[in-house]
């Protein structure tokens, strides 16, 4: 049964001197319970803002358009009454840097506790006491839930924020870069807790990132977004043995940096600029395999073999053909 | 920074600030030449003991080092020396002007900081838009007047429903604890709300300033997530964060006050610390003038430091 | 190539860092984007302007009488008459001339007094560092206008030993900024470099430090000369002023001292405050914009009063 389904999402922001940005384009997205999804792409291609429009927490400078849906009710709506009653109970959120999303004033325990009294699932004691549950759950002392965040080390407030997020039982889980920033080693672990957690607790899970071998790690099925629209979609084992597109392709040859925290894919070039109508194919100036039919004409996503979909003219030339026979 | 040191870091300089004014003080009055020099002896229509009493007391024969330290001493005990106009200790006359100010600076900047933080957070909420723009621009309008000329023109306007001078009617008589009361309250009310209209604007901004800052930082994203109403992080969160910068900030602006004090009490001739310094200006009464002094910059050292015991309390990053 | 005297600064410039601070046009983008600064600047330069040509175009001598005591405003005199049966405007446009010079001088006597100490203090560090900084610190917590007043009270009064007694007043917030601004530049790699070859301290200040902070600079400098005009007009106002010159601060403390309120001539009183305010709205607009953009703290607010708009549906997903 699908749980959340995303339907032709468009963002665009407003920029200065009536441009826009069209950061999000056209993306579709369907999650089933319990399925752990990976959203890929370097940063800029929308996939922050992807997610970020699943809970209706865009600013006044953007514009919507599509459908959000959670088992079938549309949740995508600037009436703030329409998405607040699920925020947190059905659909929470693990946001890059737990370092700044935890409120420096208030005690760690508060802030489990607080989504729990607001949407009414737990009350005081029992709030506390399952706080600190969820504290255990993540591998922190309950006691620990006492001070404040500044005295966890960054690992741990990730973990904080990861208990926090599961307060009201969730069904689906939207983790926005958990890892980055973070060291190597705590990375691992983190990454382990919450596969282990998605697994356990049934939750569906779509893990966002610019890092491949952490999407490897937990997921079982990604969608990889270049420039504002997915170019490809289907399970983990079949985009690393045979992608169908040049960018998925080069993601997984692509050395990636130990230590890095900013992409360093040593993919030639960059994306194209969002704030102007794109012509044709928007990896062409980067891809080693374009050929005519790519600068005039933009890809659409289609089935492909083996399961998902993606966007490359290369998929519909015949087999065994290459792109100068055309 | 350990809570210790810290608070005993800002005693330390508390006490050196004072000690500064006081040496201030004593250089410009007794060192600088001038024909605004005079010896704290030289009280007009003194006794011819009394003056020689005042010469004994503070040395004024002996060498400049040795007056100081003997200044240093007589301060300790509280003497500051003769008014030149009424003949009394200088500190008596303080100490009732400061009974007479403290109550009606208290009322105006009460009233001036609920006031700037109900508009500040107003503003920040609905950053951009038509009210925000005209609440800030009316907040930097009442900061730029010149506090004299806006007491000026409230007397000009309010006059006659307001009394205009001093802190009680002297045809009064005899009245009942409550007459008395009701007529300092009348009579309080044009100079209170002269300070809180000189001071409000400034909290406006610095509140707006704090409540935006906070209200762009992740944990008001995670908020939002969480499902909590927009009215409820504002209050709750934003407000509560921003209170931080906000207390340090107010008590920085402590000195205007001071300020603000001296010019509207002059206006309306409040009987106030205010009112004496200006007095004291006049009438060339210098050892009024340096006393006043002395008690307006300790009182400014005092909020500053009440001020970082506050902001002590409030940040929990402040810790062993 | 040869080695020259001013090879340092060669080198200097080859590494990419220009050494004439950031590109001299933030000024102009600064004007372009705020609105808010093109008002204040636009005020400000209106009030020079005017305070500039006084001499021309006062309608009436300052010193003349020209109708009854506090005659009030007419068709000749739009702004009355004051005590002395001069005309308000006249004097207006005089005083703001004084006020602005005091203003103006006091500020940059701030700005050298507070500039001198923040350069020593920041650039030379250590011991000079900590000392000045702690003068300053002083400066700071005690309240301005009763030293101002009691150093005022000793000095006597005259236009030179107001300008000098505001600057007194004003210097702190420069030599702090400039301190914080000349450290920051210091620690540069390139500044480090040109010392290594011997280029004199002061080659290094002039040359390299000193354009850097100039635009932080400015918007102090611009926010102080609406501290001075303040602080002029409270002087003024308790009698410490120069009591034979014209400032807008003395036209008020005529206007009080010589009932002018009990006359009802509010035009004695309200135009000369309305200058003054004024004045200091235009330099707090002109120099919160440039403090505006120079701190791109632009954080996205997360809560604000409107929210997304949602657009109508449009079809197609993936085939």
């Amino acid at each position: 049964m699908t749980l959340l389904e995303v339907r032709d999402l468009h963002v665009w922001f407003d920029l200065s001197g009536s441009r826009q940005l069209h950061a999000v384009q056209g993306v579709s997205l369907d999650v089933d319970a319990g399925e752990r999804v990976g959203l890929v792409g370097e940063s800029g291609c929308g996939k922050s803002t992807t997610i970020l429009a699943i809970l209706g927490l865009l600013p006044s400078s953007a514009s919507v358009a599509g459908e959000v849906r959670l088992e079938g009710a549309s949740i995508l709506s600037p009436e703030e009454e329409v998405a607040r009653p699920h925020r947190w109970r059905d659909i929470a959120m693990v946001f890059q840097g737990a370092m700044n999303a935890l409120n420096p004033v208030k005690t760690v325990e508060a802030q489990i506790v607080e989504p729990m009294e607001l949407h009414g699932t737990a009350e005081g004691a029992a709030a506390r006491k399952r706080a600190g549950e969820l504290l255990e759950m993540v591998g922190i002392a309950p006691s620990a839930g006492a001070r404040f965040p500044h005295e966890f080390s960054g690992g741990m407030r990730q973990r904080a924020a990861l208990a926090m997020a599961l307060a009201c039982d969730p069904k689906v889980l939207l983790a926005d870069e958990p890892t980055t920033a973070l060291d190597v080693m705590v990375q691992a672990q983190i990454l382990e807790l919450l596969e282990r957690l998605a697994r356990d607790l049934g939750l569906s899970l779509i893990l966002v990132t610019h890092d491949l071998p952490v999407v490897a790690q937990v997921c079982e099925r990604a969608a990889v977004m270049y420039a504002g629209e997915i170019v490809e979609e289907g399970a983990m084992e079949r985009l690393f043995h045979s992608p169908r597109h040049p960018y998925t392709r080069m993601l997984f040859a692509a050395t990636p940096d130990l230590y890095g925290d900013e992409d360093v894919l040593s993919i030639p070039g960059s994306p194209p600029r969002l704030d102007r109508g794109i012509v044709g194919c928007p990896f062409r100036s980067r891809c080693d395999r374009a050929f005519d039919r790519c600068e005039r004409e933009r890809p659409v996503l289609r089935w492909v073999e083996g399961g998902g979909s993606a966007a490359c003219h290369l998929n519909d030339l015949p087999a065994g053909a290459s792109a100068g026979s055309t | 920074m350990r809570r210790g040191d810290y608070l005993i870091k800002r005693v330390l300089f508390a006490l050196a600030t004072v000690f500064v004014a006081i040496t201030i003080n004593f250089f410009l009055f007794r060192v600088l030449p001038g024909d605004a020099v005079r010896s704290l002896a030289r009280v007009p229509r003194a006794t011819a003991s009394l003056r020689h009493s005042l010469e004994v007391q503070f040395g004024l024969d002996r060498p400049k080092w040795e007056q100081y330290l003997i200044y240093l001493r007589e301060l300790l005990h509280g003497n500051m020396g003769i008014s030149f106009t009424n003949q009394q200790p200088v500190w008596d006359n303080l100490r009732e002007d400061l009974a007479n100010t403290i109550p009606m600076v208290t009322l105006g900047t009460f009233v001036a900081i609920v006031i700037g933080i109900l508009t500040g957070v107003f503003s920040a909420w609905r950053r951009g838009t038509r009210m925000d723009q005209v609440s800030t621009n009316l907040a930097i309008a009442f900061y730029s007047f010149p506090t004299q000329w806006l007491a000026l023109v409230l007397l000009i306007y309010l006059s006659a429903w307001f009394p205009s001078h001093g802190r009680t009617d002297d045809f009064l008589i005899d009245p009942t604890w409550w007459e008395h009361t009701a007529d300092v309250l009348r009579h309080m009310f044009l100079p209170s709300l002269t300070v809180a209209l000189t001071l409000y604007g400034e909290y406006t901004l610095i509140v707006r300033s704090a409540m935006l800052e906070t209200l762009g930082e992740d944990y008001v994203l995670t908020a939002r997530a969480k499902g909590l109403s927009q009215r409820r992080i504002v209050v709750r969160h934003a407000f509560r964060n921003a209170l931080l910068p906000t207390t340090t900030l107010i008590a920085l602006s402590l000195g205007y006050i001071v300020a603000g004090v001296i010019l509207v009490e002059t206006v309306f001739s409040w009987p106030g610390i205010g009112n004496a310094v200006y007095q004291a200006v006049t009438e060339r009464d210098y050892p009024m003038l340096q006393g006043a002094f002395l008690v307006l910059t300790v009182s400014v050292v005092f909020f500053n430091f009440l001020a970082d015991l506050l902001y002590f309390r409030l940040d929990p990053r402040i810790t062993e | 190539m040869g080695v020259r005297a001013d090879m340092s600064d060669e080198l200097l410039d080859v590494e990419g860092v220009p050494a004439v601070g950031e590109s001299g046009n933030w000024f102009l983008r600064v004007l372009r984007e705020s609105r808010q600064a093109q008002i204040g600047l636009a005020v400000l330069l209106l009030f020079v302007i005017l305070a500039f040509l006084a001499p021309w175009i006062e309608p009436y001598d300052v010193h003349t009488r020209v109708g009854p005591i506090y005659a009030p405003p007419s068709i000749h005199h739009p702004f009355g008459l004051d005590d002395g049966g001069i005309d308000m405007l006249s004097l207006l446009i005089q005083g703001g001339r004084i006020s602005m010079i005091v203003g103006f001088a006091a500020t940059l006597v701030a700005m050298v007094i507070g500039g001198g100490i923040g350069l020593v203090a920041g650039y030379f560090g250590g011991w000079a560092d900590g000392v000045l900084m702690r003068i300053t610190d002083y400066f700071i917590v005690i309240p301005d206008l009763p030293l101002a007043i009691i150093v005022a009270a000793v000095w006597g009064a005259s236009l030179t030993h107001l300008i000098f007694v505001i600057a007194l007043l004003l210097w702190t917030t420069t030599a702090r900024i400039v301190r914080a601004q000349v450290k920051s530049v210091r620690e540069r790699v390139y500044v480090k470099r040109s010392r290594s070859l011997g280029a004199s301290d002061l080659r290094i200040i002039f040359r390299h430090v000193l354009p850097q902070i100039g635009p932080l600079l400015m918007a102090n400098t611009v926010l102080t000369v609406a501290v001075a005009i303040f602080d002029e007009t409270a002087l003024a106002f308790l009698g410490l002023g120069d009591p034979t010159s014209i400032t807008w601060g003395n036209i008020i403390e005529f206007a009080f001292l010589r009932t002018a309120i009990s006359s009802g001539a509010w035009w004695a009183v309200i135009p000369a405050g309305l200058c003054v305010a004024l004045m200091i709205m235009a330099c707090f607009w002109l120099g919160q914009a440039i403090e505006d953009a120079l701190n791109p703290r632009l954080k996205v607010a997360y809560v604000s009063p409107r929210v997304f708009r949602l657009l109508p549906p449009m079809t197609q997903g993936p085939r």
